[in-house]
């Protein structure tokens, strides 16, 4: 888990409620700027904020920091399936810009996992 | 961004200078646990060894900016003492930014007033240090509240802290997700001090290695116990505030090395006038006073950042990062000024060369300082 992945799941939250930067960024009291960041994983967040999001987002505070490192950990197939499912929901949903920070990310991944050479 | 000093600080400043000329700088160049325990006792009699503990807990709730000024003028007269302090401070942090009534209540009161003790943070391990997620200390619930077992390494303040601040994974599968931070009275059994090291500079300042074992933890003594998820952000804001008072502290060493290597140079006589007459010397010593007067001005940044409800991250990362760094530098260039001198053991500069070599390491080492920093650019 680093602030990326809390950004990541920050993100996914925020669309999966149907808001805006703009409109978490104003419902929590921070600028679309640094909400922006937040998410990204470019400005850290520390634990009121997360406390005011994770309340404005309907999640659990644990919710955010669950450590994506879970994905080690073997998954049931079926879930693994609808997480798939879910995945190219999200996708297709996304801008053209969006779909480049995703495969940036992805790219960032693959290249964490080869050892970071 | 206004640091010009208020009054309450420029008074504030000179009685810590007063009390240290009388009753620490005399002194801090002795061996001894009689000093040691002197030094404590003037320094809790001025109420100063966590000074950010709010006024209703029987602190002078200093903000950071202040705390930061008197770091500094503690580390210019012992730099081992103004560990003592920052490693309090360090503790009772995440207990001032996240602890309920009841810790509050019960911790805050053990560092402040005449009768004041230490405190310790344990976070590093035998293994591992920065690497969360190799943290093998961890803390299983059961009915009552937290099971403890582990152990944490180089804590400072190991021996004589009331209480230890400790962080522990309640999930080995998910341990980063699952930090949480445990507030550990010094008399509850199971806790075993192993060693205190013999170290190389901050030698007021007990470092050792403390062993858990089984230690029962009642349910209260668990910061935002019923918030999972909550230990990771709090422990990492911590060490955003930590960091920017070991910047101080790095400061008030840098000048201290400054100070006594201008005083030797004004008084060393060679070819019929002072050294400090001589370019090479009185060069140097400008280099010193600039990269001095930046690492406070970065220092005092971080400070007002972290009062201010700002984005303090970085600008700690940095000031830390900086401080330290010069820090050695400074104290490196003052053993060149004093020659032979400097390398007396037992002189003052020779102290401040092993003090400054430890800042490059405690509260992230300026490798994690550099991470932080390049993550949020």
């Amino acid at each position: 888990m680093s602030f990326r992945d809390i950004g990541m799941k920050i993100q996914a939250a925020r669309e999966e409620k149907g808001l805006s930067q703009e409109q978490l960024a104003r419902l929590v009291g921070c600028s679309q700027s640094a909400l922006s960041n937040y998410e990204k994983g470019k400005r850290r967040l520390y634990l009121s904020q997360l406390e005011k999001m994770a309340e404005v987002l309907d999640k659990p505070l644990e919710y955010f920091v669950e450590s994506l490192s879970s994905q080690h950990h073997p998954q049931p197939a079926i879930d693994r399936n609808e997480r798939f499912v879910k995945l190219v929901n999200h996708l297709s949903r996304l801008s053209d810009e969006e779909i480049n920070e995703v495969m940036k990310y992805i790219s960032y991944l693959e290249w964490k996992r080869s050892g970071g050479d | 961004m206004d640091f010009s000093l208020t009054k309450e600080q420029r008074d504030l400043i000179e009685s810590v200078k007063t009390m240290a000329a009388e009753e620490i700088t005399p002194f801090a160049l002795q061996e001894g646990s009689i000093h040691k325990e002197k030094m404590l006792i003037s320094l809790a009699q001025m109420n100063l060894l966590c000074p950010t503990v709010p006024k209703e807990f029987g602190g002078l709730g200093l903000d950071l900016f202040s705390t930061a000024l008197v770091v500094e003028e503690l580390a210019a007269a012992s730099p081992g003492l103004a560990a003592v302090v920052a490693a309090t401070l360090h503790a009772a942090e995440p207990i001032i930014l996240a602890g309920n009534d009841q810790q509050k209540k019960e911790f805050l009161p053990l560092l402040t007033g005449s009768k004041a003790g230490a405190a310790a943070f344990a976070l590093t391990e035998p293994e591992g240090g920065s690497d969360l997620n190799i943290i093998s200390t961890h803390a299983t619930s059961d009915h009552n509240g937290y099971l403890l077992n582990g152990c944490k390494d180089y804590v400072i303040n190991a021996g004589i802290a009331r209480f230890i601040t400790v962080v522990a994974a309640t999930n080995m599968r998910n341990k980063k997700a699952s930090l949480r931070i445990f507030l550990i009275p010094d008399h509850v059994a199971g806790i075993k001090i192993e060693e205190i090291y013999h170290t190389s500079g901050i030698n007021l300042a007990p470092v050792g290695r403390v062993r858990f074992v089984d230690v029962n933890i009642i349910g209260q003594y668990v910061i935002k116990s019923r918030q999972a998820g909550s230990g990771y952000l709090l422990l990492t804001q911590t060490f955003d505030v930590g960091r920017a008072l070991v910047s101080a502290l790095s400061v008030g060493i840098a000048r201290a090395a400054l100070e006594e290597a201008l005083n030797f140079a004004e008084n060393r006589m060679q070819s019929g006038g002072s050294i400090k007459k001589h370019q090479a010397v009185s060069f140097a010593l400008a280099d010193m006073a600039t990269k001095i007067e930046m690492a406070r001005l970065m220092t005092w940044k971080a400070c007002w950042l972290i009062d201010h409800g700002g984005d303090y991250s970085v600008a700690s990362a940095m000031a830390k990062l900086a401080s330290s760094t010069i820090a050695q530098e400074v104290t490196c260039l003052a053993a060149d000024i004093m020659g032979a001198r400097g390398y007396i053991k037992g002189t003052l500069i020779e102290q401040l060369v092993r003090d400054a070599r430890v800042l490059s390491t405690i509260e992230g080492t300026n490798h994690i300082q550099r991470m932080v920093i390049s993550s949020q650019l």
